[in-house]
Formats: C-alpha cells, structure tokens, sequence
C-alpha cells in the first residue's frame, strides 16, 4: 500500500536541488510552488532507472510520484497567455518540498 | 528543392539519396546484437510488425466510442490502460509487459468549454505509441519542447487554435511514465453519426491537442495543408 | 497572408549576418560559475528555453529509422537496457552530437556506444561490422 507523503490539494515547492548529468526534474520547475491534482504510482525513480538500477532486485529505490498543477504565471517571468492557463506535470516525492507560507 | 508552397508549416521532409550512414549504423547495431543472442530477429520481425499496426485509429476509436457511450467514457477516464483494450489496444504488447519506451501508465484528458489540453513532452518526446502510432516529427522537435510549455497560445495559434481569457489552457509536460491522449470536445453537426463517422474526424493533432475536430473534415491531411486546398 | 516567397529565407539570411562574439572554449584555464552551471545544465532540459517560431514539419518514418527504434525497443525488451539509459546516453552525447544528429541518428548512436560501454560489443567489432555493411550495402546499391 503506497504511502503518499502530500495530499491532493497540498500546496508543494519543487526543490531546486543540485542536479549533474541526468534529471527528469526540469529546470523551470525548480522553486516554483503548485497544487498535487493526483496520485501516480511508485515508481523507480529516473536516478536510479538511468544507471540501470531499474527495479528492486538492481537496487532501484520506488517513490510515489505525483502530478503537480502550475499556474503558469508562476512559472514564466511575464508569461504572455491568461491568468487562468496552467501547466501539469509529475514528480517524485524526493523532490517536493510543503510550500512555504506566501 | 521542389517545395514553392508558403505554407510552410506541416511541409513534408524529404530524405536524402542514396545509402546513409545511419543506416549502415543501425544495421550493423541490429546484425551484432543479433549474433550476441541480445535479441532475435523473430523478435525484431515481431516489434516491427506491432510498430506498423499502429497509429492515430487507435486513439480515434477511443474517443469516438466514449463520445457516444458515456459509461465508457467514464471508465477511459478512470483508467485509460484498462479500457483501451475495449477497442483491441494492449498496453502489455508486444512483448506482454509493455514496450520500454512507452510504458503502461495510460491517462486520458478530457477537454471542457473550460479547459483545453494540449500534451509536450519537453525533455525526449513521450507519445502514447499504442493509441497514436509513431509521433509527428515537430513534436520530437527541441523547438516545440521548447515552446509549447511557455507559449502555449502562441504555438496553439501557429497550429490555427485560438481561445479566450475564459478557456483553461492546460499543457500537460510527460516527464514520467505517464503517456496521455487529448479527449477532444464532440464538435456540434455530427448528431446522429455513427463511431466509424465519429473516428474520421478525431485527427492524431486532436489528441495531441494542436488541433480541434470539425465536422466537415476528415483526417487527410495536416490542417493547414486543409486550409490551404480550401 | 503569407509572407512573400523567399521572405524567411532572406531573412534567415539576414540574421546569420548579424555580428556574433565568439568565445572558443579550448579547455580553458578556468571559468565563471555562471558557465560551469550552463555546462552542467542537462541537455535534455529544454522546456522554457528562447526560441524562435519556425514550421513544424511532418515526415514519415524512413525504413533505417523505423529499424532503429525497433532495434532500440528490442535491446529494452530483452534486457540490454532499458529507455532511461537510452535517454541519458543521449545526454551524455554532449550537445554538438545531441543537436546535430537527427533524432534517430541519436537512438542508433547511443545503442552502439551503451552496447559498447556494457561490454556486449567490443568497439572493434562494431567497426568492422559496420566497414562489413557499408561494403554489403554499396555493392547491391
């Protein structure tokens, strides 16, 4: 039974950790805080899975995932569509953080 | 260069002549891991054959069924790898647990009057292969992982799609293992139409999300090369 | 509507005319942290990033280049390795291979060299294999 850290409705803030040679975490996602609008599965997370460690036996470590809603006007500095329009997309639970009080 | 059209967007590549390097690479790849024992060629025939058995009409079906059978669509968008094989797609294929670059964790995005998904997969290019077949060139493109993300309406607009203040543009970045499908909104004049009339209008660039389904076309080419015969 | 034929064209010509200061990286004594954290920044990475407008463009799968990703997916299937090796020895590539091979050149590159680099094949082997086609190839064409 997956254990899921953050909640659907949790405010969270993708951690801009230090990254070298492979990441699935993108760049513009780093410090910017969203909603969890889902659960995904566990999955081996991609530093692992890269390196071949893809499943338990290899030493791939499971983390749940989540989909994670933007609005895109945190996400781009004077972003040129609406105030309404977002952005979704998944991360690991390692790399969430709660978001801080705005 | 034959190309004087100045609709410049969807122009088909042309390939080079000739025997190409890429070629000879892949082929000397297949050829050794074959003598290795990494793989057989009965297992190359067998992924070929599947890769060719896809494409946009497997998407098509989904949509078209779930426009006309609510409990359907109810059940694609509650897990989307469960009912696909209610239209004959498998997610296990071909080698009966997936394939490696698609994964098994299918999800259907249902447009609204309220919201519009359009899908990018900004760091390769993940596309739902069971349900859509082989990805358009433009969307394995740096530029459109680029664009799509920041200027969505802009790039929406270069593909002809305009919408309000009041519209929900959603880009969905698939930077997992999830792979999606857009779930376009039924267009009004097709009451009454049967599935296979319904499937001839649900393009492989509406379920991608650069394109909305019109009742008077069907799926025979790229929509501005449409516009532009019109 | 449209521009007049020839319009992108000049102007695409126009831009390359623009001057440009170029600063050859030859292994340089040292750099700035600003650099070094471009350097690091991992190819693949790319939403947000500037860029111009240009026409997207369809194109059907070549015969080599559907061989390719069947090859690809069969090394997966079989366990060779699995997509997420394949995408980060895309990375690895560097961005002069991974921006100037077209993208299925990409996907045979890399499964030679994580061939190469698991020892399933020896690079040896991989030339003369290849020297073997190319010749195979020339004389039926």
């Amino acid at each position: 039974m997956t254990e899921y850290k953050y909640a659907i409705g949790d405010r969270v803030t993708v951690r801009d950790g230090t990254t070298l040679f492979h990441t699935r975490t993108q760049a513009f996602t780093r410090g910017k805080s969203g909603v969890v609008v889902e659960y995904r599965p566990e999955w081996v997370i991609p530093e692992d899975e890269a390196w071949g460690r893809d499943d338990a036996e290899r030493g791939g470590r499971y983390e749940p995932f989540y989909v994670v809603r933007f609005l895109q006007r945190d996400l781009w500095p004077n972003y040129t569509g609406f105030d309404i329009d977002t952005l979704e997309t998944e991360v690991s639970e390692h790399w969430l953080e709660p978001a801080k009080e705005e | 260069m034959s190309h004087d059209h100045d609709h410049g967007a969807h122009d088909p590549i042309q390939a080079p002549e000739g025997v190409s390097e890429f070629e000879i690479l892949e082929r000397a790849v297949r050829e050794l891991a074959i003598e290795k024992g990494l793989f057989s060629e009965e297992d190359h025939r067998r992924f070929s054959e599947w890769a060719e058995s896809i494409g946009p009409s497997g998407g098509s079906k989904l949509v078209a069924k779930a426009w006309t059978d609510p409990e359907f669509k109810a059940r694609l968008l509650a897990d989307g790898t469960e009912a696909c094989k209610e239209v004959g797609i498998d997610w296990l294929d071909p080698t009966g647990v997936g394939t490696p670059s698609d994964y098994t964790y299918f999800y259907v995005l249902e447009n609204t009057p309220e919201v519009h998904n359009v899908i990018v997969c900004t760091l390769c290019s993940c596309y739902p292969r069971p349900v859509l077949g082989m990805s358009p060139d433009w969307y394995r493109t740096p530029n459109y992982r680029r664009r799509l993300v920041r200027w969505p309406r802009e790039v929406l607009a270069e593909f002809g799609l305009h919408f309000g203040p009041d519209v929900e543009v959603r880009v969905h970045d698939s930077n997992q293992k999830s792979r999606f499908m857009v779930m376009p909104m039924r267009p009004e004049g097709t009451e009454g139409w049967t599935e296979e009339q319904l499937e001839a209008i649900v393009t492989r660039d509406t379920m991608i999300g650069v394109a909305l389904p019109q009742a008077d076309w069907t799926a025979s080419g790229p929509p501005s090369a449409a516009k532009a015969n019109s | 509507m449209s521009p007049p034929p020839g319009f992108d064209d000049l102007s695409g010509r126009v831009a390359d005319l623009a001057p440009v200061f170029r600063e050859p990286l030859d292994s340089p004594y040292e750099i700035s942290n600003e650099l070094y954290a471009a350097l690091r920044h991992v190819l693949h990475d790319v939403g947000g990033q500037i860029d111009l407008p240009l026409p997207f463009k369809e194109k059907a799968e070549e015969d080599w280049e559907m061989n390719t990703y069947v090859t690809c997916e069969c090394l997966g299937w079989r366990g060779a390795w699995n997509s997420e090796e394949r995408r980060r020895a895309e990375n690895d590539l560097g961005a002069t291979l991974y921006f100037g091979l077209p993208y299925y050149a990409r996907w045979a590159t890399v499964a030679a060299k994580v061939l190469i680099n698991k020892g399933l094949i020896t690079p040896d082997e991989l030339t003369a294999k290849i020297d073997e086609v190319r010749a195979r190839m020339e004389t039926k064409a």
